[in-house]
């Protein structure tokens, strides 16, 4: 018995090596199939990216664009000290705010509310969709029509109110408000499904505990609800951060497709303001700069995001080696 | 402290067709360590959920102590919980983790600190307060979940299952150190199993129920000695109790040609079929010339090192019936051999075959 089983087994040995070999046409099928990916990637983005960081070291201009001349940094110089770039760098930051924190806090409240058993659950989740399926020119043009000091309906109603009415359109606050509510009335029902979805993967088991601990219902969603969403809140943090520094479309029609982003440029975002350079100043070097600029203001909010979530991590992982006394390893940031 | 009184307590959940506790009567008495078994959607989870508060009483009433806590939410019962999969916080260490109810209650950290290192060194947790649940074993996290409910010197312990996701060796070693520290503690306890086994070594008493009704309470051996139906009888003891058809005439029970004397109260208003219930243990192997035994056609015998359980075949009327039968002898049963198997008289439990009650 066993004398026949031996060789059955050295037999199947050169198996796994007759197996990688025959795998070996299957992987180049594999990187055919993503090839059109990487083909549209590269043309699409890896292209273009590396043409605006040449296209940012030149004074390119559309109208004599074969007479480019290299100039070195002096594009970002000339940017750096350029009053509209910081007026936008200002307005990109503080609409990014004023947009995205209340936005991430309601989406947060929304979730939680739709976690619960409620009647016709269903119904909110597809209506949280609606405002993020709904065309970006419609809402801008209708928030706009809203917004408008003279006939706007929200003036209106503050008037009804004995409220003063508010120039949505002129003043900087409170245009930079009226922007900044498009943004949140699209997004905010998109990020409470993502938190809902987190929401929905922590164990029942937890809330039940913590009914039994006597955590009253905020108590549990600030102890078992936030910190099982962490990962999630901030994968949205992340998610939002891109598109705020990318703000151009709301803006810009929020001003009858103007790039100045309003007369004193008192909602003009980084993304208008390379429009503006870019087409209609006829400037492309300086615009390349402005997009190289406004791509590494992005790799570096969302590097400190990630350094912030990494600390904490490392924080939690130096308690335990420090419990577990793991001899010779420094202790890490224990605070 | 505190004793528990379930007064026809009832479970309906919404669209079932019947009911998941049907009215249970249960008196828990003070300091006692209560077990609730049964097989799976038999009702011993949700009997303890209502307890908890977790599940609500939707007829009846649940009492802990004098107080009747059916309408008081989890958190004012005064009671805590162990989970199967024991729902420790992820994020918060040991620590955090077993003072977090006495947070809730606005305990000061000093005094929450004491308790919870008081209990962290009865569960041998003491080096592990600063960890997560994640760099823990399966046995520790089994601690910590027991450890978050002693901390808070409850007047009731749940327990649903705490055993079920340890290795077979951790839950020999838990079920005593849970055991003890019961003891020790004296702390009203319900513990909710399926293994009958845990049931066994572990209760003072023990519940057994079935498709939402109780079907007995009693001290351990009581259950193993006086099952009160069929289910606890094939439900309670491993192997299995064999339960053959019989018929009962003047006292006797025949049993494919064999006669077994009978309690009086079978052989009651003219019944002539029942089961008659045999442990394995309850066999003799007998010679093979004894005419009140039965054939046994051998098919597989298992050797457990201090007993042999024979597993084979007896023919009853026109049924072959499985039987299983201890042996004393290692190694004098072969498979393929025909033994002849005698029922001892005194320890052979009747049981009326339509309602499956005992009857004596």
């Amino acid at each position: 018995m066993t004398a026949v089983q031996q060789p059955a087994v050295a037999v199947s040995r050169p198996g796994p090596v007759s197996g990688s070999r025959s795998r070996l046409p299957g992987r180049r099928i594999a990187y055919a199939y993503i090839l059109p990916f990487f083909l549209v990637f590269a043309a699409f983005s890896i292209y273009p990216w590396l043409a605006t960081a040449w296209e940012s070291l030149h004074d390119t201009r559309l109208s004599t664009y074969d007479q480019s001349n290299w100039i070195g940094l002096e594009n970002y110089r000339n940017l750096l000290t350029n009053h509209f770039f910081w007026n936008a760098f200002r307005n990109t930051i503080t609409i990014g705010i004023i947009s995205t924190v209340p936005q991430l806090c309601m989406a947060l409240g929304i979730a939680h509310l739709l976690n619960y058993r409620l009647r016709g659950r269903t119904f909110f989740r597809v209506a949280l969709l609606m405002p993020y399926a709904t065309s970006l020119a419609a809402a801008t043009v209708i928030f706009a029509e809203l917004f408008d000091p003279k006939l706007g309906l929200v003036n209106w109603s503050l008037h009804t109110l004995h409220v003063p009415a508010v120039d949505w359109q002129g003043s900087t606050w409170p245009s930079q408000i009226a922007v900044s509510t498009v943004v949140t009335w699209r997004w905010t029902g998109y990020n409470a499904l993502i938190y809902l979805a987190g929401m929905q993967a922590i164990s029942g088991d937890l809330y039940e505990a913590a009914a039994m601990d006597g955590a009253s219902r905020w108590s549990q969603f600030r102890h078992v609800t936030l910190p099982g969403l962490r990962p999630t809140i901030l994968f949205t943090i992340v998610v939002s951060t891109i598109g705020a520094a990318q703000l151009f479309g709301e803006p810009l029609l929020y001003h009858n497709g103007l790039p100045d982003g309003g007369t004193q440029n008192q909602y003009q975002t980084l993304g208008l303001l390379m429009y503006q350079q870019g087409w209609t100043n006829d400037r492309l070097g300086l615009a390349s700069a402005t997009a190289w600029t406004m791509f590494l203001i992005i790799v570096l909010a969302v590097g400190v995001n990630l350094l912030l979530a990494r600390r904490r991590e490392l924080r939690d992982h130096g308690r335990r080696r420090h419990a577990s006394t793991v001899a010779g390893v420094p202790e890490v940031t224990t605070r | 402290m505190a004793t528990v009184t379930f007064k026809g307590a009832q479970r309906w959940y919404a669209g079932a067709d019947s009911p998941a506790v049907v009215g249970l009567d249960l008196e828990i008495g003070d300091g006692e360590f209560m077990v609730l078994v049964g097989p799976s959607g038999c009702g011993k989870s949700t009997t303890l959920r209502m307890l908890a508060g977790l599940e609500p009483v939707d007829a009846g009433s649940v009492f802990i102590g004098d107080r009747d806590v059916s309408l008081v939410p989890p958190k004012d019962r005064d009671i805590a919980m162990v989970f199967q999969n024991y729902a420790l916080y992820p994020h918060m260490t040991v620590e955090d983790n077993m003072g977090f109810a006495l947070r809730m209650a606005g305990m000061k950290r000093p005094e929450r600190r004491r308790r919870v290192a008081e209990a962290a060194r009865m569960l041998g947790l003491t080096d592990y307060l600063d960890r997560k649940p994640r760099a823990l074993s399966g046995g520790q996290r089994q601690r910590v979940a027991m450890g978050r409910a002693i901390v808070r010197d409850p007047a009731v312990f749940c327990m649903d299952e705490p055993l079920s996701n340890l290795d077979a060796k951790m839950r020999v070693q838990t079920r005593a150190d849970i055991a003890a520290l019961q003891a020790e503690l004296g702390t009203t306890t319900v513990y909710v199993t399926h293994d009958q086994v845990e049931a066994m070594t572990m209760g003072h008493r023990v519940a057994v129920m079935n498709e939402g009704a109780l079907q007995q309470v009693d001290v351990p051996l009581g259950l193993y000695d006086r099952p009160a139906n069929l289910f606890v009888a094939g439900f309670i003891g491993s192997p299995r109790m064999n339960l053959l058809p019989a018929t009962v005439r003047d006292g006797r029970a025949t049993l494919g040609g064999v006669e077994v004397p009978v309690p009086a109260a079978a052989d009651g208003g003219g019944r002539a079929a029942v089961v008659l219930g045999v442990r394995p243990e309850s066999f003799r192997l007998v010679p093979g010339d004894d005419a009140a035994a039965l054939s046994l056609e051998v098919a597989l015998v298992e050797e457990l090192g201090a007993d042999s359980f024979v597993h084979g075949h007896v023919r009853i009327g026109d049924e072959r019936q499985l039987l299983i039968v201890r042996s004393g002898d290692r190694g004098s049963v072969r498979p393929g051999e025909v033994v002849r198997v005698r029922p001892d008289p005194a320890r052979t439990h009747v049981f009326d075959a339509q309602t499956g009650a005992r009857l004596d």
